[in-house]
């Protein structure tokens, strides 16, 4: 099997944190804002609850089978063909996650600071970053995924207080939005939204303990909630919701507004340097994940050697998308909308059939000391 | 006439075609043949050469002392590589073929007879010993025959050993490999015949520098002394400021050709001993020529060769070596350098300078966050400077745009050359400065970087703003307390620059992620170079902050010392008791 050494919950918190924010750099803020206009930012807090639902049932299936991560559960409650095949849809879906991730960065890369770059030269960079990150491994991706979340932390701090001279109450009125309804159907609906911290089943054994995993998931969705909540307020205060529904990043547009002398206006910098940051420690989780469950599905002890043609298949995605509406319009609405299915109802389709079964793990000496 | 010919014959000299006279020239053959010529030569001498009798026929040369009352039918043992023999004469014969004593003068082997009964001698390598040393305290005493009266024939050595020789230390020798290396060490050896062992007498006495200040790491507030290139004496630095009784000196030989002494230092149950074995485990595996100090040695112990930063500390401070090993790490010397390397050692310890510690706090964090601010100048500045102006304009404050694109009109180069050009420029003066003779040195460093810029702006090559900016860039670089990080830095800039001219702050965001993953990856001696950091472990109070010297109760987590802690929570006891003299100002009657 893969040595993929300890990491900390702190770490993991870390990491799985910037996993879930990411997507508050891009066009999700706008999103939500489009469909629940300015019932949004507490609106997404029901999607948070939603998600800590479903991972609250996943937790009881890593609790059914200690000692082993969902890809060793796969083979192990659904059997050896069935086990690999979910495998490999989470593989895929890995890849695929990395590739939209990608190519919604370039999009925007393009669009707000290198508009004269040639779209490959910036995925090619991109692609070798996260090879570098993958071929370091989850520990090294772990340790730089909490240095990033305090810089991120910092310059989000920065981005959402400094344009507070626009900040309007009013703009958050009237609180209902488009009626619970709306609220309720779309707040539950974009669980999906904060579904990619199931991640953390994939890499339980580096996380030392259930318990921990339990902790890491839950805070890191409490951490998430919170952080794309303030991002919708800030947005909604500043914008209103009709222009915040058209903003392909919400984040960005604040940092453009900045302004409190004539020198000291516009802080994008701060924006991209932790937007990069978010960015590639997401995509480097996904594309290791998508090779390492790859790897440990089929019991193959050294994953580096994948990395390169992973990163072809991940370039091939990139490529799927025509221009960047049919990233929002298809993909990322797939992502931030549906992926639940794949992400917590096939691990909960497991928990069924080992109930069904009667499988059960191995309580380990470890675990109970 | 004959004038007149010799005229004519240098005339026919221009015309006429002479032969080049031929000139032999010198060529380095090959060992091979070298080692047939040497083969050839030994062959022919043993069939030309007469016995040494024959030579010798006639002529009475004075016999030495060690020929005197020969025992022509003793059995004596032959000395060779394993062996010392018990015959003076075998021992002789040995050392000098061992050091090529016909041909290679620096050897010196002094016969003598002890108190007139024992004969022996003492051989030394010309000029790295104490002459006064060997003459006053081994050869006076030895050849005074009052301390032998009384004594019966037997005693030898033992007896010279314990109560003749005046020397300070004296061993034992009981193989030729180490007689050959304490010779070479400087130290006198003495056989007295019978004997199968040597007696070594330290004698060392060549030329050393003194203690001096430190050249590259100097400190306003502190201690001012440094490393020399005398191992002992850099060891007895560090001792005479850890006076424990467990700190411990080990040496290892390193260098098949020169044998270069190194030590390394550590205290005895206190530094975790994986660390102790790795080092030796380390130094021992090493097979190499010639070691020349432990900018070598670094090279070979290493983690990482490819690293861009350095991973071993290198100080010539013997504080600050103390300081390490007190906090259980393992201090690395050599023969010959004044350096230590201290090992294992994280980023933190590399940016720190012995200075924080002997301010108060206050100015001690004020000095740590300067010299953080020159490392990000060293390495981001010029790269961010061409990522704002060729493809970020947008972000820069309108009126400083304006600035600088008054300065830039009249320049005809793009920024980017301009740049490389100034920076290229800067690293010559700094290379250069180094080698430019004594004085002169600094001041023309810094005048020719000045009239260099001056010249260059009003010639409109540079923009002004590009001389700012590499100014700064250059002073911190030099703010960075590490040699070998700094240069780490200096090349790190050049790629910065090259991310930022072709992907504008994305790459300069692109590399500073590689960085990362690059750094977190690196370990030294086991450590994750970025530790306490990344990985986590537990808080330190000397980190980025550096909090009181009270507040430092433990030693560093990462480095998993036998005992934890520095000392104990209160560790100003003043101040929970009442001053002797001290008066209650609560019940005092005004």
């Amino acid at each position: 099997m893969i040595k993929e050494g300890k990491i900390g919950t702190i770490e993991a918190i870390s990491i799985s944190t910037i996993f879930l924010i990411t997507k508050a750099f891009y066009i999700n803020p706008g999103t939500v804002i489009k469909l629940m206009s300015t019932a949004g930012w507490y609106a997404t807090e029901i999607s948070v609850l939603g998600s800590m639902l479903l991972f609250l049932i996943l937790y009881l299936l890593m609790k059914r089978f200690p000692g082993n991560d969902l890809v060793g559960i796969f083979d192990i409650a659904a059997g050896k063909f069935l086990g690999k095949l979910f495998s490999l849809i989470f593989s895929g879906f890995f890849v695929y996650y990395s590739g939209v991730n990608i190519r919604e960065f370039v999009e925007m890369i393009k669009a707000y600071i290198l508009p004269y770059t040639p779209p490959s030269a910036i995925i090619i960079l991109f692609m070798g970053i996260v090879i570098a990150y993958a071929y370091a491994g989850l520990e090294g991706i772990a340790r730089m995924g909490y240095l990033s979340f305090i810089v991120i932390l910092v310059g989000l701090v920065i981005i959402l207080v400094l344009p507070f001279p626009f900040y309007d109450i009013d703009n958050l009125f009237p609180m209902g939005g488009y009626g619970i309804k709306a609220s309720l159907q779309y707040g539950a609906l974009r669980s999906s939204a904060y579904s990619e911290v199931a991640f953390l089943a994939f890499i339980i054994n580096s996380l030392q303990g259930t318990k921990n995993f339990r902790k890491a998931g839950l805070i890191s969705l409490a951490f998430a909630g919170i952080i794309i909540g303030t991002i919708i307020l800030c947005s909604l205060l500043a914008f209103e919701y009709p222009q915040g529904s058209e903003n392909l990043s919400a984040l960005f547009q604040l940092s453009r507004i900045v302004y409190f002398s004539r020198f000291f206006q516009r802080v994008e910098t701060v924006f991209i340097f932790i937007w990069v940051m978010a960015s590639v420690i997401t995509v480097s989780i996904t594309f290791y994940l998508a090779v390492s469950i790859f790897c440990k599905s089929f019991k193959i002890p050294k994953y580096r050697p994948f990395l390169l043609p992973f990163a072809f298949c991940t370039f091939l995605v990139t490529l799927l998308p025509e221009n960047i509406s049919e990233i929002v319009e298809k993909h990322t609405n797939f992502l931030r909308s549906y992926s639940m299915f794949i992400v917590y109802f096939i691990p909960i389709l497991v928990l069924i059939i080992a109930i069904i079964r009667g499988k059960k793990g191995v309580k380990e000496k470890d675990e109970e000391a | 006439m004959a004038e007149k010919s010799n005229a004519l014959k240098k005339l026919f000299s221009y015309l006429i075609y002479k032969d080049k006279k031929q000139v032999k020239e010198f060529y380095i053959p090959e060992a091979d043949e070298i080692r047939k010529q040497q083969d050839n030569c030994k062959v022919t001498r043993k069939d030309t050469t007469p016995p040494q009798e024959q030579k010798s026929k006639g002529i009475k040369k004075p016999v030495p002392i060690s020929g005197v009352k020969q025992d022509k039918n003793a059995d004596t043992q032959k000395a060779d590589d394993k062996t010392i023999s018990t015959d003076i004469t075998e021992n002789m014969k040995y050392i000098k073929a061992k050091f090529n004593a016909s041909v290679n003068k620096d050897i010196v082997l002094r016969e003598f007879m002890i108190a007139e009964k024992y004969k022996a001698f003492i051989a030394y390598i010309d000029g790295m010993i104490d002459k006064n040393v060997v003459n006053n305290y081994i050869l006076r005493p030895l050849l005074n025959g009052e301390k032998f009266k009384g004594k019966d024939e037997e005693c030898q050595l033992d007896f010279i050993l314990q109560s003749v020789l005046e020397t300070n230390q004296l061993k034992k020798i009981t193989k030729h490999s180490d007689v050959v290396f304490d010779m070479l060490s400087g130290n006198t050896l003495l056989y007295v015949n019978g004997c199968n062992y040597y007696i070594s007498n330290e004698t060392k006495g060549f030329p050393a520098r003194g203690v001096e200040k430190p050249v590259i790491e100097g400190v306003i507030a502190g201690a001012q002394e440094a490393f020399n290139e005398s191992l002992k004496t850099n060891i007895t630095l560090v001792r005479k400021i850890i006076k424990n009784h467990n700190l411990t000196t080990e040496y290892i030989k390193l260098g098949e050709r020169n044998q270069n002494l190194c030590a390394i230092m550590y205290i005895n149950g206190m530094t975790n001993p994986a660390i102790v074995d790795e080092v030796k485990r380390r130094l021992k595996g090493i097979d190499i020529d010639i070691n020349m100090g432990d900018g070598m040695i670094e090279q070979l112990i290493e983690d990482n060769t490819f690293s861009i930063v350095p991973t071993i500390l290198s100080t010539e401070r013997p504080d600050r070596t103390a300081a390490h090993i007190v906090e259980g790490r393992v201090a690395i010397f050599s023969d010959g350098v004044p350096f230590a390397k201290v090992v294992p050692v994280t980023l933190s310890a590399l940016i720190h300078s012995p200075e924080d510690a002997y301010m108060r706090f206050p100015y001690g964090t004020l000095l740590r966050w300067i010299r953080l601010l020159g490392m990000f100048f060293a390495t981001l500045l010029p790269g961010l400077y061409i990522a704002i102006t060729n493809f970020h304009q947008e972000m820069i404050p309108t009126e400083l745009l304006i600035a600088i694109a008054k300065a830039k009109e009249n320049v005809p180069f793009p920024t980017i050359l301009e740049v490389v050009l100034m920076e290229v420029s800067f690293e010559l003066i700094r290379e250069a400065g180094i080698r430019i003779p004594g004085i002169v040195g600094n001041t023309l460093g810094i005048i020719g970087a000045l009239i260099l810029g001056q010249a260059a702006v009003q010639a409109n090559i540079v923009s002004p703003v590009l001389i700012i900016v590499v100014a700064i860039t250059g002073l911190g670089n030099f703010a960075v307390p590490n040699f070998e990080l700094a240069l780490g830095i200096r090349l790190l800039r050049f790629g910065f620059i090259i991310f930022g001219v072709l992907l504008g702050f994305y790459g300069i965001v692109a590399l500073v992620m590689l960085l990362g993953i690059y750094l977190v990856s690196q370990k030294s001696f086991g450590v994750p170079l970025l530790a306490t950091i990344a990985p986590r472990t537990t808080r330190s109070n000397d980190l980025l902050i550096r909090y009181p010297i009270w507040k430092q109760e433990r030693r560093p987590d990462l480095l998993n010392t036998l005992d934890r802690s520095r000392q104990p929570e209160i560790s100003r006891k003043w101040t929970q008791e009442n001053p002797n003299y001290s008066h209650d100002r609560v019940g005092e009657d005004d």
